[in-house]
């Protein structure tokens, strides 16, 4: 399946769930609702001519305004790529853990609210990892985190 | 006779053990020598890369990435270099590709050497890692004879690559690959047979199949458990499709096929390398790129086939000189994910075995 | 004249020693004081200068073996790289565990350190050459080595560190496991000899070399077989060393330890790598015997001989994993060890041997 035959094929079997966005370069990316999402992604994995059962990665974007969670997707046995987009509100952003249909998603979504704030709902393990335990200084990788006092000694 | 009472206790591996390759812990909750429970405790080698890479313009973040995942250091390189090519839709002129290409094999090759020294090692056998390391030398003393560095590049650039190669490469290239080529039989004589080896290793930390596809695994663990998927072959980038060569499987998936696979990968890419050698085109090694480039709004990810699994890419971009996301996904972070799944149960010893087997490094998993 | 205590082909130094020592006209009692005293004191530098030589022989080996140098620059191929290693240890900062087991942690080094050395009293260097020969010298040693586990085990109870407590349980449960195979092997040699003396052991091989024990087929080669593999595992030795397994337990039961505490156990280490190598060749080789060159330099080249086995072992081979280990001394060293100890008994009855 080429790309072509990937998009055509979306539109005729997800109309509503999944919107083509002009900015992919070299795949399609697609908008879906954060409501959605894992209705979608469940449906994605299963469609025997898609079998996206391969989870690539999740990554968040701040653009200033709004959040993005991007998720790109890969079939081991159809040889497939998709990203799918979330777009989300700036403060008190939430999503749905899609770690049901991809385990390895949990790692993926603990980074998405370490590092973003962004509340991933259903999600059983939301701890901190890539931070100190004790972090309490914001969410790093927004546009509008300044470091107040970027290297902290520690306290002896 | 008084009962006997047992206490599971906890004890903390790492984040500075011999190992656990860099700094990653694992917090193990021990019945005598037995794993029950692994939480492994990442973030101590957290650089921040990707927030350093939204400050820097993107010939400014290759530099960076030869950090992300430095036993790898090419394929990093390239993954950036790809992804805002494919932004900017940048023609990479054909000897560049060439040399790219060679350079990524080379590199897998060196990686896989370090990962042939350094599970033995894990396993107890040390003189493994210094011929491991040996043969590593050499490939090592191209890339320094290429572009002066021995760890990180800086070599692949957008638009090419940024020297070409001297004229004193080619033979010296052709001599390390066929002291590698011999050298293998002495390794494989070394372990492959060797009984202490096959008990330590066969059918120890079996990965399904199912499992590695459910965690995102992807490489030579995944090709072990028997799924041929290699992204030079099932999502060609570069010019991977016109070289011939073989992608390995097998169909165990413990670590003994793991360890097998990756001796195997070493003899396909030198196949790759040689075949590059002898194609190798004459023309330009760099398209004109600013070196303040600004592509076009847009986003990409971009994922090339490293030495553990898929290396990707995204970048978003609004039009200007610097990135506005750039977000790196390394194969060991899917394969740290999945060793709660297959290393309990077993004891210590083992856990040391599989950990090496996965081939995880911590900078890939803490970026 | 007549020495209590016969001094082989260095006959003439310590006769010479011995003279002196009478011409100052102590009592007797006094006399063995000294005389004991400067022997312990004599064995033990010879054993310590050979332990600081094994380190860096086989630091040397490892080197070589790996396309390496090893140590270079001190000395001809740093030949005193081991003694400044030796300065170094002794002079370094005793670093200690606030939480140890204050008696259990000191003692534990110590007894590693005597037991290691009290080991070669019954252990003939040359003809002659033996501090004490002892009616049960094997035994003796049997015994004496086998102080070596509490030592391990009170170096992982003391240091209170889960490593090394891992490290010390595992080197308990190996060690005894590993002795009965040992000893099963030694009776053999034993039962033909007839006596447990190391003096008379040796003095039955003299002669042709296929008196040699090794060379008696088939339970000779077998004994030996299970006896080297035994000794490996005993002197805590790769493909055996999981009590120190640098990978899994970091460095085992002496985590905690540094400085001179450190030395003791590491000289220990190489000193009953030496004894179990002489043990073998006591045993199954022969001892003293040899054409030509003085006794105990026989002795020392076949020991050394049998020292360079377990170092190619070491670095040649994988770790073995600590059930493993349990599984091949009980499921198959025991079983083939008392197979060919019945088998060696039977020979023996019924005289078929030469």
């Amino acid at each position: 399946m080429t790309f072509d035959e990937l998009k055509e094929y979306i539109s005729a079997n997800y109309p509503d769930d999944m919107t083509l966005l002009d900015t992919g370069r070299c795949e399609p990316f697609y908008e879906v609702k954060a409501e959605k999402l894992v209705a979608v992604c469940k449906r994605l994995r299963d469609d025997e001519q898609l079998k996206f059962d391969y989870f690539c990665n999740l990554g968040g974007v701040d653009t200033g305004e709004r959040m993005e969670a991007v998720y790109s997707l890969a079939s081991y046995s159809m040889k497939l790529r998709l990203d799918l987009k979330v777009i989300l509100p700036h403060e008190n952003a939430e999503i749905d853990s899609v770690q049901e249909v991809w385990p390895a998603a949990n790692w993926y979504e603990r980074e998405l609210w370490e590092l973003y704030g962004v509340n991933v709902k259903n999600h059983n393990n939301l701890t901190r990892f890539l931070l100190p335990d004790d972090w309490d200084q914001g969410f790093p990788m927004r546009k509008d985190w300044d470091a107040p006092d970027f290297i902290r000694m520690p306290e002896l | 006779m008084a009962e006997l009472r047992t206490e599971e206790f906890t004890v903390n591996m790492g984040p500075h053990h011999p190992s656990t390759h860099g700094v990653c812990r694992l917090i193990l909750t021990l019945s005598g020598e037995k794993v029950i429970k692994i939480v492994p405790v990442i973030g101590y080698l957290h650089r921040a890369l990707e927030k350093i890479c939204e400050n820097r313009t993107y010939a400014q973040c290759i530099p960076v990435m030869d950090r992300f995942e430095y036993v790898t250091a090419m394929s990093c390189e390239y993954l950036f270099s790809n992804a805002a090519e494919k932004l900017a839709e940048i023609e990479v002129p054909e000897r560049a590709e060439y040399l790219r290409v060679i350079m990524l094999e080379l590199n897998r090759i060196a990686s896989h050497l370090i990962f042939y020294g350094v599970t033995a090692m894990d396993i107890g056998a040390l003189t493994p890692f210094l011929y491991g390391l040996r043969e590593r030398e050499g490939i090592i003393d191209l890339f320094e004879m290429t572009c002066g560095q021995r760890l990180t590049y800086n070599y692949i650039r957008i638009g090419g690559v940024s020297k070409d190669i001297p004229p004193q490469f080619e033979p010296k290239c052709r001599e390390t690959i066929k002291t590698i080529r011999e050298k293998l039989n002495d390794y494989e004589g070394l372990l492959n047979e060797n009984p202490i080896w096959l008990v330590r290793n066969k059918g120890i930390g079996v990965l399904p199949a199912d499992l590695g596809i459910a965690y995102g695994v992807s490489g030579p663990v995944l090709r072990a458990s028997g799924v041929k998927y290699d992204i030079r072959k099932d999502d060609p980038y570069s010019i991977y499709d016109r070289f011939d060569f073989e992608i390995p499987t097998r169909e165990n998936g413990d670590c003994y096929d793991r360890y097998l696979l990756r001796l195997d990968e070493i003899k396909q890419s030198l196949n790759i390398v040689e075949q590059a050698l002898d194609a190798l085109p004459e023309g330009d090694i760099k398209a004109k790129v600013s070196p303040n480039f600004k592509p076009p709004a847009g986003e990409v990810y971009a994922r090339v086939e490293n030495s553990r699994g898929e290396l990707g890419v995204y970048i978003q971009s609004d039009g200007g000189k610097k990135p506005l996301r750039v977000k790196m996904r390394g194969g060991s972070f899917n394969q740290l994910q999945v060793l709660p799944e297959i290393g309990t149960d077993c004891l210590v010893a083992d856990l040391v075995a599989i950990f090496a087997s996965l081939d995880i490094i911590l900078p890939e998993v803490d970026r | 004249m007549t020495y209590p205590l016969p001094f082989g082909e260095l006959h003439g130094v310590f006769g010479w020693l011995y003279e002196l020592l009478e011409s100052t006209g102590l009592p007797q009692p006094w006399l063995d004081v000294v005389r004991y005293a400067a022997l312990g004191a004599l064995v033990f530098g010879v054993i310590s200068l050979l332990a600081l030589f094994l380190v860096w022989w086989e630091r040397k080996i490892a080197a070589h073996i790996q396309q390496r140098f090893g140590p270079m620059r001190h000395g001809w191929h740093g030949w005193y790289q081991t003694v400044a290693d030796a300065v170094k240890l002794l002079t370094k900062e005793d670093i200690l565990v606030d939480t140890r087991d204050k008696f259990v942690f000191f003692w534990a080094p110590v007894i590693c350190f005597v037991a290691a050395f009290l080991a070669y009293v019954t252990i003939p260097f040359g003809e002659g050459l033996i501090v004490a020969d002892l009616n049960i010298g094997i035994l003796y040693i049997m015994a004496i080595t086998t102080f070596t586990i509490i030592s391990l085990l009170m170096a992982g109870w003391g240091s209170n560190n889960k490593y090394a407590l891992l490290g010390g349980i595992r080197s308990a449960a190996q060690l005894i496991s590993y002795e009965i195979p040992m000893v099963a092997s030694i009776l053999v040699v034993v039962l033909f000899v007839g006596s447990m003396s190391m003096v008379d052991i040796v003095e039955a091989q003299s002669g042709w070399i296929t008196n040699w024990y090794v060379f008696r087929v088939p339970f000779g080669p077998i004994a030996f077989i299970t006896y080297i593999i035994a000794a490996t595992a005993e002197a805590n030795r790769t493909p055996f060393d999981i009590p120190e397994a640098e990978q899994e337990l970091v460095a085992g039961y002496n985590i905690e330890y540094s400085g001179m505490k450190f030395a003791m156990f590491f000289l220990a280490e190489f000193a009953n790598g030496f004894t179990v190598s002489a043990i073998a060749v006591t045993l199954f080789f022969g001892g003293w015997h040899g054409p030509f060159l003085p006794s105990w330099v026989w002795f020392l080249l076949k020991t050394l001989g049998v020292v360079f086995l377990l170092m190619l072992f070491r670095w040649t081979y994988p770790r073995l994993r600590v059930d493993q280990l349990m599984e091949f001394a009980w499921k198959f060293l025991v079983p083939v060890t008392f197979a060919n100890l019945i088998l060696a008994a039977w020979m023996k009855y019924a005289g078929w041997y030469w």
